[in-house]
């Protein structure tokens, strides 16, 4: 399911690597820091928008890629997409920590913007832009916050200043019609 | 909204971490045990994947690195064979609830997963990555006692008579050298016979061949996985 910008020989690369990470072989995990850090910490930052921050959810990243590398399975999807995952969570799991992370104060930045902006960084051939674009404006902006800034229901409910029933049937209004269109 | 938009929306919400508490817990216990809904997750996965092969590269600190090297020197192995345990715990949960085809799957992978619990404790010193080209199928493993054990990464479709034979190329003039026959992918201790201890860059591929094996004493059949050694750091 190597559907991106990516060639297969760098999924190949990286799956190769993740079975030597298995193996324990240390060597392994460096091949992969390698190729993927550097978007890496790019993805973490646009999350949390701190590079120290990012670097952490990236060293927390890379310690449970080690640790669960034998549990990659090429058979139930692509080596990036599973790292990516990982990425993912670790910068949730930092964001969501309250006692830690103190939401900045950017409510009052137009959220419409920011989605636009985002969105604008999609190759003009992508299914993912296209698909957006033939949704309601705020409408999109509502998933493509979340994916992009990690923005949960609340966070959403109160950028937008509507309500959380509200943003949770955009989402899923938005969803639904993403699936009819990328299906 | 119908049952199916219901379940692609959920796994579209859990990727985007939108799901909290009990709905979470839910979905990461689905996305082992429920093929049709882990697959619903890949596909969200994939394609919102776009916006981060979009995002600007940002160069890691030089300090970065070495941290994580720190952190997965010699004591993460004791972390590592934990979770390996858990996990293994994790899947005879699933074996009860799955099918009878799921749960052979699970003790494979079981009988497996206690073969990469040993592997752990002991290192090998060469290791070997067979590929169909672009995903890894199988690795074998050298170690200093002088056992070569091979271990499927994935399940490998055999045809009604015929087998999975593992061959190595100890030299050109010797030629492919038969080390393993099976009927169906498994970890398998390799035969090496009277060859020397696999040096760096030395061949192991798994052909296609008649049951019973090559009839000719090398490979006949189609080659669906080879790879070359190196050394195990």
């Amino acid at each position: 399911m190597a559907t991106n910008s990516h060639d297969s020989a760098t999924e190949a690369q990286i799956a190769a690597a993740l079975a030597r990470c298995a193996a324990g072989e240390r060597a392994a995990l460096k091949v992969i820091y390698d190729i993927e850090a550097a978007r890496m910490v790019g993805v973490a930052r646009r999350m949390l928008r701190r590079q120290d921050l990012a670097e952490e959810a990236v060293q927390d990243a890379f310690m449970r890629i080690w640790r669960a590398a034998r549990s990659f399975d090429p058979q139930r999807g692509g080596p990036r997409t599973w790292l990516y995952a990982i990425l993912r969570n670790c910068a949730l799991t930092i964001l969501r920590d309250e006692s830690r992370f103190t939401a900045d104060e950017e409510n009052a930045e137009d959220a419409a913007p920011i989605a636009e902006s985002a969105m604008a960084r999609l190759p003009e051939a992508s299914a993912l832009r296209r698909c957006l674009e033939s949704l309601d404006a705020q409408r999109r902006t509502v998933v493509v916050l979340a994916y992009v800034h990690g923005l949960s229901h609340g966070e959403l409910a109160g950028k937008l200043g509507v309500p959380l029933g509200t943003v949770k049937s955009w989402v899923r209004r938005s969803l639904i019609s993403l699936q009819e269109c990328m299906g | 909204m119908t049952r199916d938009e219901n379940e692609k929306t959920l796994a579209a919400e859990y990727v985007l971490g939108l799901l909290e508490g009990e709905d979470k817990t839910e979905a990461e216990r689905r996305l082992t045990s429920d093929a049709a809904f882990a697959r619903d997750v890949e596909t969200w996965r994939t394609r919102f994947m776009a916006f981060d092969d979009a995002t600007e590269l940002r160069p890691a600190s030089d300090a970065l690195w070495r941290k994580i090297e720190a952190a997965i020197q010699a004591p993460a192995r004791t972390p590592a064979t934990q979770s390996a345990w858990s996990r293994l715990w994790g899947n005879i949960g699933v074996l009860r609830a799955a099918t009878l085809a799921a749960s052979f799957a699970a003790i494979l992978f079981a009988v497996g997963l206690g073969v990469a619990i040993r592997k752990a404790r002991e290192q090998p010193v060469m290791v070997a990555v067979l590929m169909d080209g672009t995903r890894p199928g199988a690795v074998v493993h050298a170690f200093a006692d002088g056992r070569v054990v091979l271990v499927p990464l994935t399940t490998i479709n055999v045809p009604e008579g015929r087998v999975l034979e593992v061959w190595t190329l100890p030299s050109r003039e010797r030629g492919p050298v038969s080390v393993g026959l099976m009927s169906q992918a498994r970890t398998l201790q390799l035969n090496l016979k009277d060859l020397t201890a696999p040096r760096v860059d030395q061949l192991f591929e798994i052909t296609l061949e008649p049951a019973g094996g090559s009839p000719i004493g090398r490979p006949t059949g189609p080659v669906l996985y080879k790879g070359t050694t190196s050394t195990a750091l």
